[in-house]
């Protein structure tokens, strides 16, 4: 499904990642698996380093410190957000909503749209899509997207499949109106038949959270996980990426009249190096313009891997230059959807640590 | 498909010096969820051929799996 949007820009950039860093080597131990497979596994797939928020740590304590640091530093009001969206699959409760719980806690105004999306590795992708609606309104000036997950605490720390990889983060970005006659284009693809291949089965209503659902199982190749965590298909999400991700891209491409080589950067959901890199092989792309280093210095923290990769790879040039930009994300769901934009010369681009 | 160069292929990924058609892949210790993986990836860029993860977890010996491919691939 393609969209166009006039006049609208993302004005600035924070991301909030925990201090506490873990290192996949120190956890191999972990794993019932030669060590020397392990390392191979490092070095193919990318894995070092990942962020892990201590226990007890949530979704709205990560974005409640990135606020609180916006407003401290002057580059948010309290009174200017219109609209709150937080897109996380790890809320502080089934209900109330986090974003309500966020709004609470930082004291902001009555007139607001506030809203939970519980989406994944598409987050970035469907938040922007959805801040971009809202500005259509002539009540909403200023939009604050708030992408955030601490997925590693539905995360078995004996399947090796899922935990080196993924990291705890939350991106505060900040969408409004632009005064330039700025267009961006997206497109946006979804495929419910295979919701299963990216799940964590129970905790819902389907299957409540028992005892028995706590219990570490055997799924195969020495990888123990219980109902209660994230279950993710591998293979299969590898397959979804390498066909569905570069027809969308050079859809996209095509229905805004823009070349590839035009494209300064394409930004996709950092997965794993090793999947990022097969993509980018697959449609041709540099690996120069197309970044895969997020995974390996933070872990893969779902809708929060495309903003720490821009922050993270352009750091203070975001801030002064302007850029041409498309970003992908695609996982849960399945949802797999792409975004270009002109980006940069935000108020701010910056990555602090959560203590 | 020329089948010599895919076993070769086959034994980089595994890590050993040679695989033969009648090998059974899951008597190999490094057949682990990565190799699936690299092979997985190997026969998209190499050969333009989609395999399930499925079809090759029910695959016995590396000749099934060749024989997967070449079968893909027409």
């Amino acid at each position: 499904m393609n969209f166009i949007f006039h006049r609208k820009r993302i004005s600035g950039i924070l991301t909030i990642v925990p201090a506490n860093e873990r290192s996949f080597v120190e956890e191999m131990k972990n794993f019932n698996f030669p060590e020397a497979r392990s390392l191979k596994l490092k070095e193919v797939m990318g894995f070092d380093k990942h962020r892990i928020v201590e226990p007890g740590v949530c979704v709205s304590d990560l974005a409640v410190f990135g606020m609180e640091h916006l407003f401290k530093k002057g580059q948010l009001r309290r009174d200017e957000i219109d609209a709150l969206i937080l897109v996380t699959q790890s809320p502080d409760y089934f209900m109330p909503p986090t974003s309500s719980v966020i709004h609470g806690r930082l004291n902001l105004k009555q007139d607001i749209f506030c809203m939970d999306i519980n989406q994944g590795c598409a987050g970035f992708v469907i938040g922007l899509l959805q801040a971009f609606l809202l500005l259509e309104q002539q009540s909403i000036q200023k939009v604050v997207l708030i992408n955030a997950d601490v997925i590693s605490r539905k995360t078995s720390s004996k399947d090796r499949n899922s935990y080196p990889l993924v990291g705890d983060a939350a991106s505060i970005t900040i969408v409004e109106r632009d005064v330039e006659d700025s267009i961006i284009h997206a497109n946006l693809k979804m495929d419910g038949s295979r919701n299963g291949v990216l799940m964590i089965p129970a905790g819902g209503f389907r299957l409540p959270s028992t005892p028995d659902t706590a219990v570490l199982e055997d799924v195969g190749d020495n990888n123990l996980r219980a109902k209660d965590h994230l279950r993710m298909d591998g293979s299969a999400v590898f397959n979804f990426v390498q066909t569905e991700v570069p027809p969308l891209i050079k859809s996209l491409l095509e229905f805004a009249g823009v070349s590839m080589e035009s494209v300064d950067y394409l930004f996709c959901h950092q997965a794993n190096r090793f999947m990022l890199q097969k993509l980018a092989d697959k449609m041709g792309v540099p690996y120069a313009k197309m970044p895969s280093n997020e995974v390996e210095h933070f872990g893969n923290s779902s809708g929060v891997t495309i903003p720490t990769a821009i922050i993270f790879n352009l750091q203070d040039r975001l801030v002064t230059e302007k850029f041409k930009v498309c970003i992908a994300g695609f996982g849960v769901g399945l949802t797999w959807g792409a975004v270009l934009l002109n980006l940069g010369r935000v108020n701010f681009s910056e990555m602090i640590e959560y203590k | 498909m020329d089948k010599a160069e895919l076993y070769q292929k086959l034994a980089a990924i595994l890590d050993i010096q040679e695989v033969k058609p009648e090998n059974v892949l899951k008597d190999f210790e490094t057949w682990d969820s990565l190799a699936i993986l690299s092979v997985l990836a190997m026969a998209d860029s190499k050969y333009g051929v989609s395999i399930k993860a499925d079809e090759i977890r029910s695959v016995v010996t590396a000749g099934d799996l060749a024989n997967l491919m070449e079968a893909k691939q027409k």
